[in-house]
Formats: structure tokens, sequence, C-alpha cells
């Protein structure tokens, strides 16, 4: 067991609670967001970056969390698919993904959802091309991506109406 | 029956003010705690409804109020009366006057008298819910009246406490609350509130405490609440019928939120990981383990080693023949291991992290062998795998049917093509093989898992472990994709619990790493076929053909050699070939063992069909498309040789169907001007089954001792004891969305929503509602698993019509389903008599006594197993009907491949499904993508290569490179639906997709290289490939034609 010794104090807020943690130094924040946080919606698929299952937002950014390690995010600030839902109401892209059918399993869901929900936070407009783009880190073995596709454009869509 | 009820309280106002409110049923009806509206019908009498039920059993009912008796201001009466649960009541209700001080003591009296036989029978029940209903009036009644009530309740929360029914109700409307079902008004919520805090404080004789003090102990009622968006969902859709509507699912709600519970979700006190040494060696004994090291790590629990656990544990069962039968399969490699990737040593500790520092500490010193890593060495048996085995040759059949030889004789032409090879790839799913083993103190085991077919899970594990099939518990809940990959758990959840079991029952999670599923966690099965000879008449219709095929398992047969039978399922394709000898056999490898995968052993025989097509197609230079049509079978049912029955299908209207989404005429024309400039633009088809529901007597055809033969599927529905509908299934679901569809069949069969129905998640033993064949495979549920339910339904409408009909003394004849007032009930035609599920199931549950002997059998919990109507196939000559259902599909492809770099890219793709009778079109879309995607990326990015010492040379997603969304074409979708005369909603078995794009693809790559005459005889095609392939240029000899002069 590692000692209290080797041990790093971190302090992070995620989807807007602040955490203070004493980590291994070895630890990914992944890990620290699964086992210590408890929030397991974000997921381990491939353990090297390529799929994305376990895509997290780092101070506005899409991160692969399998690929950080839990002390690289001290003093940052983490949203997770458990804070995508505000005062109940679940985000456009959560509703999206469920009216279009854009996913099936599930495990791949919360990556996608935060890969295009920081797409969308910096590019509303998104057209198609952007959104494969955008979301060419997240791998989906049920949808095909057809479905996925569609739920992001009729998030864009909604967003060009609403202005 | 008959209840009274009396009391007296005391208000501030004086008795005038209060014989007003009292007396003025326009003032007094909206005091009633759940009052909704009011209709004043003359002055004395009111038409009042009010919101009843308990529960999701909840509607209005309606209540005539009247006055009788009005004596200023001194005393007021009222009668209502009304209708309930299938029969009516009446209410008598009394107020008198009294000054005190300056204020008032009201005397009150209330009568409540029930009418009908069920209101005598719950009457138990009924007391307890009108009393509650009562002490809300007379408490909204003082709340209205006086201003200090607030105070007076704090004052008497002892007395209040010891109100029986006062927590009971608090309960209910927390729980209510918490479920998010309709609101009672805020003030009833908040006298029943304050009731409740009283209740859960009687006794209590230290300082005063606030309701704040008492939320603790709500927390975890609150954090019970259930997500679920699916009422809106339903509502939103707004459907007379439910099966066919394009539903969203109930399964959404929870993993939007990232709140589904997966295998690395569970926790549970006292949890330790495994991790697993494996070997870096193809093949190599094991010369010495030494644990030492990995033990002493601090935090380290417990090793497990080969030889340690094949004392203690069974070798798996054999499902092959005869010497296949001495196969020693153990969790970990005894003596040595046989596969790259293969677990030798097992080690456990509190934490994953620590679990893999020790397995770093395992020293294992091998000897490496010599390997066999394809089928031609295998097939020497120089070095042979399997010492009890004797060989690599594993099984070996000769399915042969009409007369081939006379066909060849009579051909008008002969076409011998050279090697093909189908290649070595899996589904991957996104979710690695993982579980949670607990021994149990008693002896048995817990598994949380996600194998996908856990029927046969278990009678793998129970021998090997020694256990009785009753001492495994196995549940499944989310499960992040299987595509049949995850049927090849069970070695993983035996030695987990093993390992529970030597560390005195603690929970052992492990779950693989990606490196170890590509590894090992199951491969689909390469083929190979030999010496492939095809007979065609003079018009291009195959009349025969003879092959030799070589299935390339890998190291551990495991669910082998049911693949030796299962492509017949699908012998002649969609094509009208009466004629074929297919020597099968099939080998064990140095190589990761296979497991079912998306279109199990049918794809490569598709493929093998569809190339053979186009192949002859080209060789006699008749288009595709032409060439399909004079081949297809065009009358159902249809008998293949082989004696499987083909229930249904329109593969020309497919056609047809397909060209006009892609566009086929235009494609045609820029295709000839893409010639022109010399670019290699290629347009391919094709025509894919998707057999459903196995008939395990096929099992019988790859060894004739096997004890099983056709197929169940098993469903189980009750009415819980508040009358809610709950179904259990047998199937593993990992997207098909089970739950939803089930509900859709459910609603529709009850006359009622689907958010009125509670289909619970995953499988789980203790459901009992699983039998030997349950798990989610073989593109089966919509016909086995949806079955099981609507002959589930059959039975409960049968006992819920013979209790109606007692309690509301009718005909089961003239009794309908529906929706009433209170919810889901039975109604007797034409009349407003009527009983809910609440009351029905009181009937059976709750209030039982003053019943017929004629009732005694009726439990509303109804365990329906649906059997096909399968006969055992004929062993000896491998014929049988060996499926029940044959889904299609067909796709159409527009490739070009680059000159430079040879990257073969999709310009446009369409793809027709016919699955008979759609369920949930939105469901089946997204299976028709799914598998679409899945057989482009395997045709063209995805394969298990290994190099000749048997290493892995494509061991992560890295490597291996699962097809992501750039790579993904738009596809144009499209569907017939030609209903299957075999299943009773006319529906077949879907999902598979039968590997379609891999010989689309082919077709379609085959076409583009036309002017290089090259002839595609793989089915990866990825640039390095198609460079080899057309420098090769070796068509001369891969494909000859010999045509007789006519």
């Amino acid at each position: 067991m590692p000692n209290a010794a080797q041990l790093v104090t971190i302090e992070v807020t995620v989807n807007g609670e602040k955490y203070r943690r004493q980590v291994e130094p070895r630890m990914l924040l992944v890990e620290f967001i699964r086992e210590e946080l408890d929030l397991t919606g974000t997921h381990i698929g491939c353990d090297t970056s390529y799929c994305g299952a376990c895509t997290v937002q780092l101070n506005g950014s899409p991160v692969k969390s399998c690929t950080l390690l839990a002390v690289q995010a001290d003093g940052g600030e983490i949203l997770t698919v458990e804070g995508l839902e505000k005062d109940g109401q679940l985000h456009p892209l959560q509703k999206s993904f469920s009216e279009h059918h854009g996913l099936q399993c599930g495990y791949c869901t919360p990556g996608m959802l935060m890969s295009a929900h920081a797409l969308l936070e910096q590019n509303p407009q998104a057209d198609r091309k952007a959104i494969r783009k955008a979301l060419a880190g997240n791998v989906c073995r049920c949808t095909g991506y057809q479905n996925i596709l569609k739920a992001v454009e009729a998030v864009v869509n909604e967003t060009k109406g609403g202005q | 029956m008959e209840m009274k009820f009396s009391g007296e309280f005391a208000v501030s106002p004086p008795p005038a003010e209060v014989f007003d409110l009292l007396s003025d049923p326009q003032k007094f009806a909206p005091l009633l705690p759940t009052f909704s509206s009011l209709e004043m019908i003359d002055a004395n009498t009111a038409q009042v409804k009010v919101s009843v039920g308990i529960g999701k059993i909840r509607g209005t009912a309606t209540t005539q109020l009247t006055l009788t008796k009005k004596v200023a201001p001194s005393h007021a009466a009222y009668v209502g009366t009304g209708k309930v649960m299938g029969g009516v009541y009446s209410m008598i209700s009394s107020y008198d006057l009294e000054p005190r001080g300056s204020g008032t003591l009201v005397k009150w009296q209330g009568e409540v008298q029930l009418v009908g036989k069920i209101l005598s029978l719950a009457g138990g029940g009924m007391r307890g819910y009108a009393e509650q209903e009562i002490n809300a009036v007379i408490n909204s009644l003082r709340q209205a009246m006086s201003p200090e009530y607030q105070q007076e309740l704090a004052a008497r929360k002892k007395a209040q406490a010891e109100q029986k029914s006062g927590w009971f109700s608090g309960l209910m409307r927390k729980l209510h609350k918490s479920e998010g079902s309709a609101a009672a008004p805020a003030v009833d919520e908040e006298a029943a509130n304050a009731a409740y805090t009283a209740a859960l404080t009687a006794g209590w004789s230290g300082g005063d405490l606030t309701p704040e003090d008492i939320t603790p102990v709500l927390t975890p009622l609150r954090s019970l609440a259930r997500v679920n968006d699916f009422p809106d969902i339903v509502k939103r859709q707004a459907s007379d019928k439910w099966v066919h509507a394009p539903l969203s699912r109930k399964e959404d709600s929870r993993l939007v939120r990232g709140q589904g519970l997966f295998v690395d979700d569970y926790k549970v006190d006292g949890m330790v990981h495994m991790a697993l040494v494996r070997s870096p060696y193809a093949h190599a004994r094991i010369v010495r383990i030494d644990t030492s090291k990995a033990e002493s790590l601090p935090g380290v629990l417990c090793t497990l080693t080969g030889s340690e656990i094949a004392k203690v544990c069974n070798p798996f069962m054999q499902i092959g023949p005869g010497e296949a039968q001495n196969i020693r399969d153990f969790p970990l490699a005894v003596e040595k291991a046989i596969h790259q990737g293969e677990p030798v040593v097992a080690v456990v500790a509190e934490n994953p992290r620590l679990a893999t520092d020790a397995a770093q500490l395992v020293e294992v010193e091998y000897e490496a062998l010599p390997v066999a890593v394809d089928w031609q060495s295998a097939l020497e048996d120089k070095c042979v795998l399997h010492p009890g085995m004797g060989t690599n040759h594993h099984w070996h059949g000769v399915f042969e049917f009409g007369e081939v030889d006379k066909a060849f004789a009579e051909a008008a032409h002969v076409v011998k093509i050279g090697q093909m090879d189908f290649h070595r790839f899996a589904s991957t799913p996104l979710e690695t093989n993982a579980v949670v083993a607990t021994w149990q103190p008693f002896g048995g085991v817990d598994f949380f898992c996600n194998n996908s077919f856990p029927a046969i899970a278990v009678q793998m594990i129970a021998p090997a472990l020694g256990l009785s099939i009753d001492q495994i518990r196995c549940k499944t809940h989310d499960i992040g994709g299987s595509f049949g990959n995850k049927i090849g758990t069970y070695p993983y959840m035996t030695l987990a619990a093993m390992a529970s079991k030597k560390l005195g029952g603690r929970p052992v999670k492990w779950i693989e790493t990606r490196n170890e599923n590509m590894l090992a966690g199951g491969h689909g099965s390469e083929r190979v076929y030999l010496d492939t000879e095809v007979a065609l008449d003079k018009d291009g219709l195959i009349t025969a053909v003879r092959s030799r095929h070589i299935d390339d398992c890998g190291a551990y047969p495991r669910y082998e050699p049911l693949g030796c039978v299962i492509w017949s399922q699908v012998l002649p394709a969609v094509y009208k070939t009466r004629n074929f000898r297919i020597d099968f056999n099939q080998v064990v490898t140095n190589k990761g063992p296979a497991a079912p995968n998306r279109g199990y052993s049918r794809l490569q025989q598709l493929w093998f069909m569809e190339r053979i097509i186009d192949i002859c197609a080209h060789e006699l230079n008749i288009p595709g498309d032409e060439m399909r049509l004079r081949n297809y079978i065009r009358e159902f049912p249809y008998t293949t040789p082989n004696g499987c029955v083909y229930d249904s299908g329109n593969y020309p209207l497919m056609l047809e169907k397909a060209k006009a989404l892609i566009d086929w005429d235009g494609w045609k024309k820029k295709q000839a001007a893409a010639r022109a400039e010399g670019r290699w633009l290629g347009i391919g088809i094709g025509t894919t089954l998707d057999s459903g529901t196995n008939n395990f007597g096929q099992a019988r055809i790859v060894n004739p001792y096997l004890p099983f033969s056709g197929n169940s599927e098993v469903a189980t529905i009750k009415l819980d004891l508040d009358g809610g509908v709950v179904v259990m299934l047998g199937s593993t679901p990992s997207g098909q969305g089970h739950e939803t569809t089930t509900a859709q069949v459910v609603a529709d069969e009850l006359g009622i929503r689907p958010d009125m129905i509670e289909v619970r998640t995953g499988f789980d033993t203790t459901f009992n509602s699983h039998g030997g064949h349950s798990g989610s495979y073989a593109s089966q549920f919509a016909v086995t698993g949806l079955s099981a339910v609507h002959g589930a339904c059959q039975k409960l409408k049968k006992e819920l019509k013979m209790l109606a009909a007692f309690a509301l003394e009718a005909s089961e004849d003239d009794l309908e389903f529906g929706i009433g007032q209170q919810g889901p009930e039975l109604r007797v035609k034409g009349t407003d008599r009527s009983i809910n599920y609440w009351a029905l199931s009181a009937m059976v549950n709750i209030n039982t006594a003053g019943q017929p002997p004629e009732l005694a059998d009726v439990t509303l919990n109804i365990r329906h197993v649906y059997r096909p109507p399968f006969q055992i196939p004929d062993v000896e000559k491998k014929m049988g009907n060996l499926t029940l259902t044959y889904a299609a599909q067909l796709h159409i492809a527009v490739v070009e491949v680059d000159r430079q770099t040879y990257v073969p890219k999709i310009l446009a793709y369409s793809a027709v499904d016919d699955c008979g009778n759609v369920i949930n079109p939105k469901i089946v879309a997204g299976q028709v993508h799914g598998a679409t995607i899945h057989g482009i990326g395997a045709a063209l990015m995805e394969s298990f290569i290994y190099d000749k010492e048997g290493n892995l040379l494509t061991a992560s997603f890295t490597d291996y490179t699962p097809i992501t969304i750039m790579n993904t074409p738009d596809l144009a979708f499209g569907e017939i639906e030609t209903p299957s005369p075999f299943s009773y909603n006319g529906a077949k078995g879907m999902g598979e997709g039968g590997g379609a794009p891999l010989h689309t693809m082919s077709a379609a790559i085959q076409d583009a290289l036309f002017a290089q005459n090259v002839i595609i005889r793989n089915s990866f095609n990825s640039p390095g490939d198609l460079y080899e392939t057309v420098k090769r240029a070796d068509r001369q000899t891969a494909v000859k034609v010999e045509s007789r002069a006519s």
C-alpha cells in the first residue's frame, strides 16, 4: 500500500463541487473520478486514448482522462457527464441522443456527450464536418455513428432556430 | 361493510363563521384533500372530482356531495356517494358546533359505507385508506379555519404520533414525491408531513426536534428516486398501438446521465481486485512460477496458479466429439500456455493498481515450444496443442446434399476458384469482459457480470466448480456491447470465483484491459475456402457448389465446434442452388480462442456464396445485379437442400429499393465516366441473411451425444402488491432496448401505456425467468423473447379476467382491458363497472378471505416458457430446420480505390433491411446502422494479424483501428417488411446483420479493380492488401472457367 508520504494532495472542482483528496502520483484522472469521487459515468474503453469513453472537460477542453494523471488536474475545473443535467433539466444533447437513438449500450455515450458538449461550447453552429472531426476520437461500436451525427446536428439546428 | 370515524377539534373563529364555511358545499368541497374540480348541480349539491389512488394506480373519482341538513349555526351534514375500485361507496359526515370561549368546538362524525364485493373483500386495506383520507379532510378543515393550527400541531405531536396511519401516509407521500408522481395539494402534504415527522419522533424524550433532524433518515429515500424520462417520452409519442411505434427508449434515462450500472461501476464493501499474468509466448511449457515477491507486496492478498486450481477445479465441458472431449481447458494454463495472452497466474490485491504491480513481480520461467499459427501448420500436427486430443484437427464433417457430381457433369460452365480467405476479427465491444464474484459462506457463488449467454455460462461453471446450478447466482445489469463476444467470459468468472473462495468470500472484481481483450477476449474465427468449384447452367444459374472449408478457432474451442454447423443455416445463402458438397473442417492453432461474433459462422458462408456469385458473374460477363436476379430464391416458405425453411422474403424488391436509394443509374453513368478517366470506381451488391432463433438440435450434428435441442426463452410477468405490472426477461440486452420493446408489447396486450409497465433491467437467476437457452445471441429476441412475453401476457389476462368476473359479477366475455380513472383496469363493456389492478392484486395478495375455490389457482405471477416448434435434425444427413426466421439485408456500395494510395473510399452506401414486422423502427434502424458500420470496419480496417511466432500485432485499439466516425459513410437506409409466418408477431430476429458489408465491399472493390482483372479473394481489404492484390495479378491461376460447347 502506498504510504502517506507518497501521496499528493490535489484540489479540483468537479461539476461545480470542490474536492480535496490525497492521491497516489500515478493515479490516472479517470481512476480518480471513478474511484475517489464515485462518478462512474466516465468510462474506460481502451486504456490508450483511442476510444474516448473517458472524455471529460478539463478547464473547458475535452480531454481523455485515461491519459492524464489526477495530479495534472490539480487546481482544475472538471465537467463530467454527471454535470450536464442542470436543475433537473437534461442538457439538450442528452435529450437529443435519446430522441434520435444516438446510443445503444450507452458505454461510449458519456464520452460522446462530453466531446460534443465541448464542440458546441466552442462552435454552436458546427456543421457535419466539424461534428465528425470533434467526435473522431470517440469510438462507438453500436450505433454506426449515424444517429450520433443526427443527434448533435439536431441540437445545432435547435440553437440556430432559437437565434 | 361500514366504517365509522369521529373526533373533535377547537378553532378560534366563532360558530357562525365556522358554520358559514361548513354549510356551503362550494366552500367545503375544495377542502377535500385531493380536490381537483367542482361543479354545482344545485344549491346544496356539488359534483366533486378528487384524485385517488396509491402508487402508480391513480385516477380521479367523482363524488356527489349533498348538504342534507343545515341548522344554523350549530349543525351541518353531508352525504357523499361515488364509485371507487369497482364498487360504490356512500359517506355521511356531520358537524356539530358548540361555542368554546370566543371560538368553536367542532364535533364531527363520519360514516363510510362500501357496497360491492371487491370493496368488502378489500375492507381491511380500505379502512386504513379511508381513515387516512378522512384524517386529511379534518386536518384541511382545521387548517382552513384556524390560523393557530400550526402551533397546536406542535403541541400535540406526541398524540398524533400514535395515530397508526400517520407515519404510513407520510411515508407514502414521501415516496410518491420522490417518484415524481402527481403531487397532492400543498396544504394536505404539509399536514401529512408534519404527522409523519411526529410519528418518527414518537417516544423521543430529548430536546425539541425540527423536521430537519429527520431529514437524514429521508435522504436515502430521496436518492432512490428513479431517473425516468419514459413517461414523458410515451406522452410525446401519444399512440393507441405501441408495437411498431418509433418510441425512444426507457433505458436512455439512465444511460444519458452516466447512471448506467456496468460491472466496473459496481462496488461493494470489502471488494478486492484481480489482475492476470499472461503468457508472452504463443506456445510454451511453464517451467517454474515464483509468486513470492508478488505476495510480499503490501496490499496483495493472494495469488493463484494453474497447478493450484487444477487440483480444485474440473476442466470445462467440451462440445466437440470423440477425442475433443479430452481437451483440458482450465481458467489458468496448467502445464503449458498455448496462445499469447493465455492467463498463467492470477493476483488479487486491495486495489487494481496494486494488483497490476504485483502481477509484474510474478516470475514465470517458460520454455518456448514450436507453434502452429495457421491452418496448414496446424493440420501437419508437428506441434499438437492438446495432447489429449492428439491432433489439431478438431472437427471434420461432409455436408452433401443433392446430386453434386451429376450437376457438374451436366454443367454448361464450371468455375474453379483458388484459395479464398475470411479474416480474423472481432466486434470488440467498448466495455471489456468483466465480473465481480463473491463466494458465499454456505457454498456457491454470486456473479455480477456481463456474460451475454448466462444460461450456458452457469452450465459451464457449475461442473467446473463442483456446484449445483442453484448455487450460482448470475446477474447482469447494463452491458457495454457484446456482439456475441461476451458469451465466452465464463473461464474468467470461474477464476474470480476461486479467488473469492480462497479469500474467504471477499468479492473479487476483474476488469479485462483492452490489450487482454484483444489477445484473449474472443476472436471471430477465420475460415479458408479451398478447391472451390461452381457448376452453372448456360444462363448463369448456379447448379452446384463443392468446396473444402477450414475454420481456425484458435487455441481453445470453448463454444466451438458449433460454428462447424451454424454456417449451414444459410448453406445456399439467398440462392436457388440445390446441390452442395462442403467438406468442413476445424483446426486449433496457437492464437486467441474464438468466440461467437456478430453474424457468427453464417457471415463466412454468406461471404463465400456472394464471392462465388460475383466471381462467376465476372467470368461469365453477367452484371452482378442480373446474376443475382437469375439466382435469387423467390418462393416462400423455401426449403433449402439441407432442410432449413426460409420463412419469407423478397430479395428482388430489396434490390430494387436499394438501387433507388443509392441512385444506381446515376452511379452507373458516373462509373463509366470515371473509368474513362482511368479511375478505379466500383459498385457492389451484397445480399445477406440474418438467420435467427437457433434450433439447438443442430449441436447434435457436430456431436450426436449432446443433449440439446430446440430453443427456449422465458418471461415472467406479475402484478405486484400495489397492482404494478412487473416483467422479467431471460435476455441479456447490451443496447438492443429490450426494456422498451417489451413494454411496447405488454402495453398493447393489456391496453395500457408502456410507461405503466416495469421491465426489470438485465438478467438475474433469482428472477427465475430463464431457461437453458436464455441470453442475447443469434438474432432472436423479437421472436423468442417477445413470444415468451406475449405468452405470459395471455396467461396473466386469463387470470385477471377470472378475478374481475368474480369481483364485478360479470361474465368474462363481457370484460375488456384498458386504462380507467384509477389506472389500468378491467371493465364490463358498455358500463361504468370496473376494477383496477390494485384491487385485483389485493384479491390475491393482501385481502384474500372470502373467495370461491375456483380462484384458488390464480397467482398473478406468471412464468411462460416459449419453445419454437422444432424437430431434432437428421444427424446422419446433417439435415433439418436449423433456424426459425430469416431476416435479410441488401446492401449496395460505391467505392473508389485511390490509384496512388490504394485507399478504398466509400462514395455512397445503401442498406435495405427486412426483418418482418418491425416492433420498434428506431431500434431496428439503429441495429442496421451498427451492423453495417461494424462490417465496413471489418472489411477495411480491422484485423487480428499474427506474425509467424504467434505474436498478435494488432493487440491495441491503436493498432487494430476500430472504425471511427471519420471513416463512416452516410448510410441510405430503407426497409421492407415480409412478415414471418413462424412467429406470432410476424417479426424476425435481427441485429447481427450477417456481415453484409464484408461481401458488399468485396464486390464493390472487385468491380472497382475490374480493369486490373483483379479477383477479390480475401474479406479484408486494407490499402496494403489491395496494393499486394493488384501487384500480384495472379488471376490467371486464381480462377479458371471450363465451358462446355452447347
